[in-house]
C-alpha cells in the first residue's frame, strides 16, 4: 500500500531517469510497494522495423515466451479491452469492456497457469501514436486492493510517460511513414469505402490524381492493398476514426 | 496568436465571438456539458468576466482554430470554486498562477490539423506565461486529456487523486526557462511570432 507521498517520490525519480534499465529498477520497486508482483509497460505493436516503441516487461518468463510465440500483441483480450476505455480497469472486470470469445478465455487461462493472477491495466492513448498501456499483475491467488487503484492509475500514467520519453531519446521521433495533407485526405475517404472516382468528385480533383495519391500513400507504408493502407494510417494516427466516421 | 482580456471586450471582435461560438459547438453540442448558452450561439459562463484572458490561434483568413481561457487564481476559478476537493491540499492560488480552462479545438479540423493546432496553442500558452511572469498553470482535466497533457513533456503533476465518479484530475504545470526545451524534445513546440505579442500589446 502506498500513499500520495510515495507517488510523488516516484514521479520525481522517474523524471530524472536516463535509461530503461533504471526505469525497470524503479518499476520493480514501486510494483512491489503497491502489492503487485509483475508489471508490463508496452506499446501494443508488432511492426517491423519497430518504430520508437516502449517495451519494458517483468512478467513470468513462461508467459512472455508464449505471448511472443503466439503474437498476442493485438489479440490479447486485455490489450483489446484497453482500447475500449481511457481509464484503468481490473482484469477481473474485463468482461464489462469486451465480450470474451473461447480463444480469449483460453489466453486468460494460459496466463493464469503461467502464474499471473488478477491485474490492473492503465491504457495510454496518445493521439497520433500507437496505443499502449501499463499493467500491474498479482501472483495467482493474491487479492487486488481496490482502495489502491486511483494511485495505481496515476503511477501507470507517469510510468508510461517516462518510458515514452526514454524511447524518444534513443530513437529519432516520427520514424514511421507520414502522409501529405492530400494523401491523408484521400486515405480517409478510402477508409470510408469510396472509389477513386468518388474521391475525385468529393475533393474536386482528377481521378488520375487520386490514383497517384493513393499509390504514393501505399508506397510509403509498403503495402499493396487499400484496406491495409487505411488500417495502417488509422493505426499510426495519420487519420483518425473521427475523420472516417465524421465528427 | 491573439490575446484579449475581459469577456465584454472579447465579444466586440469577430474572432473572439467565433471563439464563444466554437466553445458552444465543442462543450455543449459535442461534450454535452451543462453550461449556459447565450442567444443560442455563445457558450459564456460566470467565469467569463472582466479578468478572464483569452488566447486564440487563428488561420491565415483570421478564422478561429483553437483557444483557451486563462483565469486568475486569486479570484473565482474552476478548481478553487467548483472542484477544490480534487486537491489533496488547498487549491494553489497566487498572482503568478493562472488556471487554464476551455481548451478548445475547432470541430471542423481533421486529426492531423488538430494535433498541429493543439501544439501551436500549447506553445502559445507557454510563451504567454514566460512573457507575463506566470510560473504555473493549474487546471482540471478528464483522465484521457490528462494523459495527453502529461505527454507534452512539460513539468506537470496531479494535485490529488483522480475523482472516482468522472475521473477528473486537478493538475499543475510549472513553466520556467526549461519548458520550451521540454516541449521541443517531445516534438510539441511551435515558434510563436514576436509580432503576435506586439499586436496584442
Amino acid at each position: 500500500m502506498i500513499g500520495l507521498g510515495q507517488f510523488q517520490d516516484f514521479c520525481a525519480v522517474a523524471a530524472t531517469i536516463r535509461d530503461s534499465r533504471a526505469l525497470a529498477g524503479l518499476m520493480a520497486e514501486i510494483t512491489r510497494e503497491m502489492g503487485f508482483r509483475y508489471y508490463a509497460l508496452v506499446h501494443h505493436i508488432d511492426l517491423k522495423p519497430a518504430v520508437s516503441s516502449v517495451h519494458i516487461v517483468d512478467y513470468p518468463p513462461d508467459w512472455v515466451e508464449r505471448f511472443q510465440a503466439h503474437r498476442l500483441y493485438a489479440s490479447d483480450p486485455i490489450h483489446r479491452a484497453s482500447h475500449r476505455t481511457n481509464v484503468g480497469f481490473a482484469w477481473s472486470a474485463v468482461q464489462s469492456l469486451i465480450t470474451l470469445s473461447a480463444a480469449d478465455r483460453s489466453i486468460l487461462a494460459e496466463a493464469h497457469d503461467a502464474g499471473l493472477g488478477d491485474g490492473f491495466t492503465v491504457p495510454a492513448h496518445i493521439p497520433g501514436e500507437v496505443n499502449g498501456s501499463c499493467s500491474f499483475a498479482m501472483g495467482s491467488g493474491d487479492v487486488l486492493d481496490q482502495r489502491q487503484l486511483p494511485l495505481v492509475q496515476l503511477i501507470g500514467s507517469f510510468a508510461f510517460e517516462a518510458a515514452r520519453r526514454l524511447s524518444r531519446q534513443t530513437q529519432a521521433p516520427c520514424e514511421g511513414p507520414s502522409l501529405t495533407e492530400r494523401q491523408a485526405e484521400c486515405v480517409a475517404l478510402v477508409a470510408r469505402g469510396k472509389t477513386d472516382w468518388e474521391i475525385s468528385q468529393i475533393l474536386g480533383i482528377g481521378q488520375e490524381t487520386v490514383i497517384q495519391h493513393v499509390k504514393d500513400a501505399r508506397d510509403r507504408y509498403g503495402v499493396t492493398k487499400r484496406t491495409l493502407l487505411a488500417i495502417r494510417a488509422l493505426f499510426d494516427g495519420q487519420i483518425s476514426f473521427a475523420d472516417v466516421f465524421g465528427r | 496568436m491573439h490575446i484579449e482580456t475581459g469577456a465584454a471586450r472579447a465579444m466586440e471582435t469577430r474572432l473572439f465571438r467565433s471563439m464563444f461560438e466554437e466553445r458552444k459547438r465543442v462543450f455543449v453540442d459535442l461534450l454535452h456539458w451543462d453550461v449556459p448558452v447565450l442567444a443560442g450561439r455563445y457558450e459564456i459562463d460566470q467565469f467569463d468576466n472582466d479578468s478572464a484572458v483569452y488566447i486564440v490561434i487563428a488561420d491565415a483568413e483570421g478564422e478561429h482554430l483553437a483557444s483557451a481561457r486563462l483565469l486568475p487564481t486569486i479570484g473565482d476559478h474552476i478548481l478553487g470554486t467548483i472542484f477544490p476537493e480534487l486537491c489533496e491540499q488547498a487549491p494553489p492560488r497566487g498572482g503568478a498562477i493562472l488556471e487554464i480552462t476551455r481548451f478548445c479545438l475547432a470541430r471542423r479540423l481533421r486529426a492531423r490539423e488538430r494535433l498541429e493546432v493543439r501544439n501551436r496553442l500549447v506553445s502559445a500558452l507557454v510563451e504567454y506565461a514566460l512573457r507575463n511572469r506566470i510560473q504555473s498553470y493549474t487546471g482540471v482535466a478528464e483522465w484521457p486529456w490528462f494523459q495527453q497533457i502529461l505527454s507534452f513533456g512539460w513539468a506537470c503533476r496531479p494535485l490529488g487523486l483522480p475523482g472516482s465518479k468522472n475521473c477528473l484530475v486537478a493538475l499543475q504545470i510549472d513553466i520556467d526557462g526549461r519548458t520550451r526545451e521540454q516541449l521541443q524534445a517531445s516534438g510539441i513546440w511551435r515558434p510563436v511570432g514576436l509580432a503576435d505579442f506586439a499586436k496584442a500589446a
